[in-house]
């Protein structure tokens, strides 16, 4: 954990200062970007876009989005309440396992759908046309609701684990059914988590590029690449790119909404874990088959699929140091966000002005195209080389060398920036679980404010900010566009990999460094999922 | 907290790449007898056959090769972004449009290209100097052999003919192929014609765009469509393919370059130039005279299916003989450049999605 994690207890001053400042400069790609677009000269790219297809950008991102977010919203709570609150044949191992599918990148699995499902695929074949190609709008929102759908899932898991039982169970001996009881009590307490990742599966299939333009749903982030690349003006680009950052304000705004509105829904932070119940064996069956649908769908048909290519080629060259490069990057970053998302989350409890403005600055990274967002970071990172070119020549008379730009330092500050937004989202919403009369608590009772965040927060959060850092460690995974721009020399990973040999069509080629990122995946989850336990066990004599 | 361990090997791990990256790229400015010689290239090809000639590079000249693989675009930002600190020598691009823009953006260094080889063909190489082609790839059409008689097939300017109706399949114009095919048409054919071409192809369409040309192979064979407009390669590729089922596709379908009584195929081109800053020039000459050896050409020929261009260079590869010689546009392809943007916005208006 970062120091303004360990030093929670002598929190706001400094500490505070440290989570605001992390928060900033994570933004300062963003920022970048908005200085481009606004400083920018001005053609008439934009006002060509305005009379063509933009009407057309806008209606596909919004059908994505929303099919998408429903999609994901859907499979996430369903599966995250089944796992956290039913018992039923192989729980334990879909309680992790079910997170596997956002390691798929959405493409690799828009690929392997669309091969199955065109005319001429197997599965068109096997059904005589039946099956619909998955393709369109409704094709890539698909697509997203597959491999997004964790976001919620994680989160919402987290939480109906972390409830109390005390609102179900009153609604229950007030006659309510399971299910009504689950809709009334436990679904609106989880709304700021559900919120949370579904914020973060909006964003995400917003900024996608690779999954909307194979299957043929041209969204806004395509306008932004063309004109990037076609009209080439990085400065529209930037310019289109503010308009996904507006949307993001707006998404995290209502989040936002549902979670103070959500605050006097919050429970009494005792935590008394809901006992599980036991399901019938027809119901247990039935919850099974419903964690394996999804994780079906989203990772073992289409990585079956590229595994059947994959038998007829030979397998790429160099996967094993691209493993550990992914890794390696993955883990670090993970732990960096982790300590980023708690920091902030702790400073934004003191409901600064600016704390909040910063925690929100540093979440738009993730609404920005990740090759707009590597844009920002070369910007960055090269004006810094830029203002030490004058010391460095007067004491050197050579401009300062390629430090920044070209380390693999720089794609750790790119993920950060990015991905800020899923470390500080569930982090806050685990954090929204203490309430400030547990805090009273803990005073009343002599702790020390250190030892009141480490015996009684800790147990009540550390779910929630590992998964933070579980998620930003498979959204690393599988990064693409800032790796390849920010790389070093002769550094792959394996998505950069897999990518390459896709966008080539060489499906069977890109099977296997397709199949070892959700298995890069597993290693640190089963890691949390130990930990975890052990923590929770020992959580118990709080 | 057994993190500790895992956590000090990566940061190791990332420290050492850091900290290394300057040393071998950027540092090495001045060459001394004992430093090993390098080039750094940036490259937008990602072919596994890549390594293979980069490696016979080395093999011959001692020279190491430094590698950074992404699109052109990004390419052109980063190396645009580090300025004169940039440790680039070399830039390679898939796409004429692409060089063009880096050349636009001031990137390249001139030089005497023509002088590396008298067998390339002029309109191969850019008119100022900055760059130069080294391996082609024809945008040709792959038509159904059941319901496509030979002879109905001719140019890409009868394919906007009402009779094709319904009949064709291709992919989204955001893809550069077929921006520098439209790119192409505007220069032969002036923006209106072009305009009109592409608004013939959008009517013509069966389908709306999806995936990428061998998707388009599969949908002529399979029967969405009766013709494709594909990149020549990807039918090889399938033809050799150890999926059964794309074999089978590639046999339902014939390739046909057309246009061979008149303009010629469209060709576009990979192509490489001298960074404007290189570190490295005399090793990225040598590089891109490698590029133009018997021995690299010959490997873009049977590890790719790309064509040579080079003429004169011998292979052993029966797949591409079936399709070559044929006749090629020879505009020289820096025109594909100019014409680019307009061709994006023709996309546009047209509605080719």
């Amino acid at each position: 954990m970062t120091p303004a994690a360990r030093q929670g207890g002598r929190l706001p001053d400094r500490a505070t200062a440290l989570a605001i400042l992390a928060a900033l400069v994570c933004a300062a790609p963003v920022f970048a970007v908005a200085w481009i677009a606004v400083t920018g000269e001005t053609g008439d790219y934009l006002a060509h876009l305005a009379r063509t297809r933009l009407p057309v950008y806008l209606v596909n991102s919004a059908l994505v989005a929303a099919i998408a977010a429903g999609g994901a919203g859907l499979i996430g709570t369903v599966l995250g309440w089944l796992v956290a609150r039913t018992e039923f044949p192989g729980r334990a191992l879909f309680s992790w396992v079910l997170i596997l599918p956002l390691a798929v990148p959405a493409y690799v699995a828009a690929y392997a759908w669309l091969d199955l499902s065109q005319a001429g695929g197997p599965l068109h074949a096997a059904t005589a046309g039946l099956f619909p190609t998955v393709r369109g709008a409704w094709g890539a929102g698909l697509m997203f609701a597959l491999v997004l759908y964790p976001y919620v899932y994680l989160l919402a898991r987290d939480t109906f684990t972390g409830q109390s039982a005390d609102a179900y169970n009153a609604a229950r001996t007030l006659g309510a059914g399971p299910f009504s009881a689950f809709a009334r009590t436990s679904l609106p307490m989880a709304r700021p988590a559900l919120a949370a990742g579904l914020a973060l599966v909006i964003m995400e299939s917003l900024a996608d590029y690779g999954t909307v333009s194979y299957l043929g749903a041209p969204t806004l982030s395509i306008g932004l690449v063309r004109a990037w690349s076609g009209a080439g003006s990085l400065v529209d680009a930037a310019r289109l790119s503010l308009i996904l950052v507006a949307v993001a304000l707006i998404v995290f705004g209502l989040e936002r909404a549902q979670r103070s509105r959500a605050r006097s829904h919050a429970a009494s932070g005792r935590h008394r874990p809901a006992p599980r119940f036991h399901l019938s064996r027809t119901q247990g069956l039935a919850a099974a088959l419903a964690c394996l649908i999804p994780l079906a769908l989203g990772l073992i048909v289409p990585l079956a699929r590229l595994g059947w290519l994959a038998l007829n080629e030979q397998p790429a060259p160099n996967l094993l140091p691209a493993s550990w490069h992914s890794l390696t990057l993955a883990a670090i970053s993970a732990v960096l966000a982790a300590g980023l998302g708690l920091s902030t989350a702790y400073a934004l409890r003191g409901r600064t002005f600016i704390a909040t403005a910063s925690a929100r600055a540093a979440g738009l990274g993730y609404a920005v195209p990740g090759a707009v967002a590597a844009v920002g970071v070369i910007a960055i990172l090269s004006g810094t080389q830029a203002l030490i070119d004058p010391a460095w020549q007067s004491v050197t008379g050579e401009v300062f060398p390629v430090l920044l730009t070209g380390a693999a330092a720089a794609l750790i500050f790119a993920y950060l920036s990015r991905f800020a937004a899923a470390a500080i989202g569930p982090s806050e919403a685990a954090l929204a679980r203490v309430t400030p009369a547990l805090d009273g608590a803990a005073r009343t009772l002599g702790a020390t404010r250190g030892e009141t965040v480490r015996r009684v927060h800790w147990p009540l959060i550390a779910a929630g900010i590992t998964s933070a850092g579980l998620l930003v460690f498979v959204e690393v995974l599988k990064e693409l566009p800032a790796t390849m721009i920010l790389r070093p020399f002769n550094y792959d990973t394996l998505a950069i990999i897999a990518h390459n040999y896709a966008s080539d069509e060489r499906l069977g080629e890109a099977a296997l460094p397709s199949l070892l990122i959700p298995l890069v995946a597993l290693l640190p989850m089963i890691f949390v999922a130990r930990y975890l336990s052990r923590a929770r066990s020992s959580s118990g004599q709080v | 907290m057994n993190y500790a361990k895992l956590l000090a090997a990566g940061a190791l791990s990332v420290l050492a790449a850091a900290c290394s990256q300057p040393d071998t790229a950027a540092g090495a400015g001045s060459e001394q007898a004992d430093t090993p010689r390098v080039v750094n290239v940036y490259s937008a090809r990602h072919y596994r056959s890549d390594a293979a000639i980069y490696a016979a590079f080395t093999e011959q000249t001692g020279i190491e090769v430094n590698l950074i693989e992404a699109s052109g675009d990004q390419l052109i930002e980063r190396v645009r972004a580090d300025g004169p600190r940039s440790p680039a020598d070399v830039i390679i691009t898939v796409d004429a449009a692409r060089l063009h823009r880096a050349e636009e953006a001031g990137l390249f260094a001139q030089s005497d290209f023509a002088e590396f080889t008298p067998e390339i063909a002029d309109n191969l190489i850019d008119p100022d100097g900055y760059w130069i082609a080294i391996a082609k790839r024809a945008r040709v059409l792959a038509y159904s052999n059941q319901r496509v008689q030979p002879d109905e097939v001719t140019t890409y300017e009868d394919l906007a003919d009402p009779r094709w109706e319904g009949r064709i399949c291709v992919r989204e114009s955001g893809n550069a192929y077929n921006q520098s095919l439209l790119a192409s048409m505007v220069a032969r054919l002036g923006e209106e014609e072009a305009e009109a071409w592409a608004a013939g192809i959008v009517a013509n369409m069966a389908r709306p765009p999806q995936g990428g040309d061998i998707t388009q192979i599969i949908g002529v064979a399979a029967g969405d469509c009766d013709i494709a407009i594909t990149n020549h390669y990807y039918y090889l590729l399938m033809q050799n393919s150890g999926e059964a089922a794309n074999r089978a596709a590639a046999e339902a379908v014939t390739l046909f370059f057309p246009n061979q009584e008149t303009s010629g195929a469209h060709v576009n081109i990979s192509g490489a130039g001298i960074a404007v800053n290189a570190p490295h020039p005399e090793e990225a000459r040598e590089l891109i005279a490698f590029f133009l050896s018997d021995e690299a050409q010959r490997m873009f020929a049977e590890m790719t299916n790309e064509i040579p261009v080079v003429e004169g260079v011998e292979w052993e590869n029966e797949r591409l003989d079936a399709v070559m010689p044929f006749v090629a546009d020879t505009r020289n392809v820096s025109e594909l450049g100019d014409h680019n943007a307009t061709a994006q916005r023709i996309f546009d208006r047209v509605g080719w999605q």
